[in-house]
């Protein structure tokens, strides 16, 4: 369980929102939708532990992130996948590379090991082949698939993706619902950030719980409590 | 996987096409260190080159008979800094004087052979030092049996800082060419952390503590310098013996090929790869902070 207790961010001499209250149960799909500058990007920054809220604090199994033992926020940290939002590409990286500093991130893997995985994950989001590819070649749909798989390779325990179904595109959005789905159902916590929520999606999530700037859905995963906690 | 990143050799895992290049680089120079050092080790700057060409000479009575001249001989060779001492019978000095000055033949003919025997002494080169010289020149004159002794000491003090001068300035080319190293490693070790900063930046953002990330690429850029010292200075020490063999008069400033293999050379190598493998270390911190502190 990821819980955000009254947080708090002060931006460019303002209150950008403050006294909201999260709460993100494990196994599940979470979908947090907020307008553009609505600090989204932030959010997501301080509940993976990156960067810490001016007023609250964010609770993770119980540990604090910000007033606990450094080493276990490293630890979350670490236990994290994140997909930030595309923007540039580094032109040097192929998605090889990819996989390769998020199996040195999880403690490293063999390189045979790490091309199977990397190759069935190519191919479950479209990429097939793709390893050899610059990444600065691919467009921002291929970019923000290839970097959610890699992510993927370390089987991280929560997921945190920052505009990931915008930029995948709609072809891939029933794709990406299946795999938040599965993912969820295996125990792992999925928490994305967007702007809209796909229409088919907010439909079956139910109603959303408006937090701040933002309205939270829960995305149902077959087999479990449906029920939001956020609010 | 395991719990925690591997992050030895790390540079080496992300960037390997450019790091065997650097590596090949850095290789080639340490092997033309590796010889100057071995080169200045052996000779000791002009040590060996003016023993080889230094000698005292005490000059003995007339009346000492030959096997008490030996047995002088032997004692003076077994002073500390006495490499050789050799004792010459007045006609072996006669024959001598000879070959330096032909037609003197005449001198003999009129009283006998006037040279008188000598003993030769030759000093260590590593303790052709003033006062070396004197401990033995003192040794010399204390003996009743020898009537003179030359040992140059007129102008062997101008000669002896011109040695250590000749010194000062080979081991400081050698010190100029390993700052060399040390800050073209620096660049190296920048430009690179620049290129991966990327993949640092990844790899800090999912837990993975940044100062273990630069101290374990220093410890990696160390291990691999020590090891790259040690080879280098290893080609290099092939290539002295090479020289050495091919060229013998180099002998008589360097030294022999056996002596390549004397536990202080090789203490000297020993001591040149810790040396290196620090530099190494040191340019990997700096260039990681020039890197991190040129991004913010």
């Amino acid at each position: 369980m990821i819980e955000g207790f009254r947080l708090g961010v002060f931006s460019r001499g303002a209150t950008l929102w403050d006294g909201l209250d999260f709460a993100f149960g494990d196994a599940a799909a979470w979908f947090v939708a907020g307008p553009p500058s609505s600090g989204k990007t932030l959010l997501l920054s301080i509940l993976r532990g990156e960067r810490k809220p001016d007023a609250g604090d964010v609770v993770v199994s119980g540990e604090s992130l910000y007033r606990g033992n450094a080493a276990l926020a490293r630890a979350w940290r670490a236990s994290c996948g994140h997909v930030p939002e595309q923007t540039v590409a580094e032109p040097r990286l192929t998605v090889g590379d990819l996989f390769l500093r998020s199996a040195l991130a999880g403690g490293g893997m063999r390189g045979g090991e790490r091309k199977d995985r990397a190759d069935r994950l190519l191919e479950m989001v479209g990429l097939r082949g793709a390893s050899g590819w610059r990444t600065a070649e691919l467009s921002l749909s291929e970019r923000t698939r290839a970097c959610l798989a890699a992510e993927l390779l370390r089987g991280p325990k929560a997921l945190f993706c920052d505009g990931v179904i915008a930029g995948a595109g709609i072809p891939w959005r029933e794709m990406l619902w299946g795999l938040f789905r599965a993912l969820a159902r295996e125990g792992n916590t999925v928490v994305l950030a967007e702007r809209t929520i796909p229409e088919r999606w907010a439909l079956s999530s139910g109603d959303a719980e408006p937090v701040g700037p933002f309205r939270v859905y829960r995305l149902p995963v077959p087999g479990t409590a449906e029920k939001g906690e956020s609010g | 996987m395991s719990g925690r990143p591997s992050l030895w050799w790390i540079d080496w895992r992300l960037s390997r096409g450019s790091l065997v290049l650097e590596t090949i680089g850095r290789f080639l120079y340490l092997c033309l260190l590796g010889f100057g050092l071995l080169s200045l080790s052996l000779s000791g700057g002009a040590s060996r080159f003016l023993a080889e060409r230094y000698a005292i000479t005490a000059v003995l009575r007339a009346e000492v008979p030959p096997a008490e001249a030996e047995g002088l001989a032997r004692k003076v060779a077994a002073l500390s800094p006495v490499r050789s001492a050799t004792y010459r019978d007045p006609e072996a000095a006669w024959k001598e004087f000879l070959r330096a000055y032909p037609g003197l033949d005449p001198l003999r003919g009129a009283g006998g052979n006037p040279m008188p025997g000598y003993i030769e002494i030759r000093i260590r080169p590593e303790r052709l030092s003033g006062a070396d010289i004197d401990l033995v020149v003192a040794a010399l004159r204390s003996v009743s049996r020898v009537e003179q002794v030359l040992a140059g000491e007129e102008w062997l003090p101008r000669l002896l800082r011109a040695a250590r001068f000749a010194t000062w300035i080979g081991w400081g080319l050698l010190g100029v060419f390993l700052a060399g190293f040390f800050l073209f490693a620096r660049l190296q070790e920048r430009a690179r952390a620049v290129a991966l900063s990327g993949d640092f930046a990844f790899l800090a953002d999912r837990g993975v503590p940044v100062g273990r990330l630069a101290v374990l690429r220093a410890a990696g850029a160390g291990v691999s310098g020590f090891l790259l010292a040690a080879a280098g200075t290893a080609a290099g020490g092939g290539a002295l013996l090479l020289s050495l063999r091919e060229f013998p008069f180099l002998e008589r400033v360097i030294g022999p090929p056996s002596d390549i293999l004397l536990p202080r050379t090789v203490a000297a190598a020993v001591l040149f790869s810790c040396g290196v493998a620090l530099l190494s270390a040191t340019s990997s911190l700096l260039g990681w902070r020039a890197a991190r502190s040129g991004r913010k």
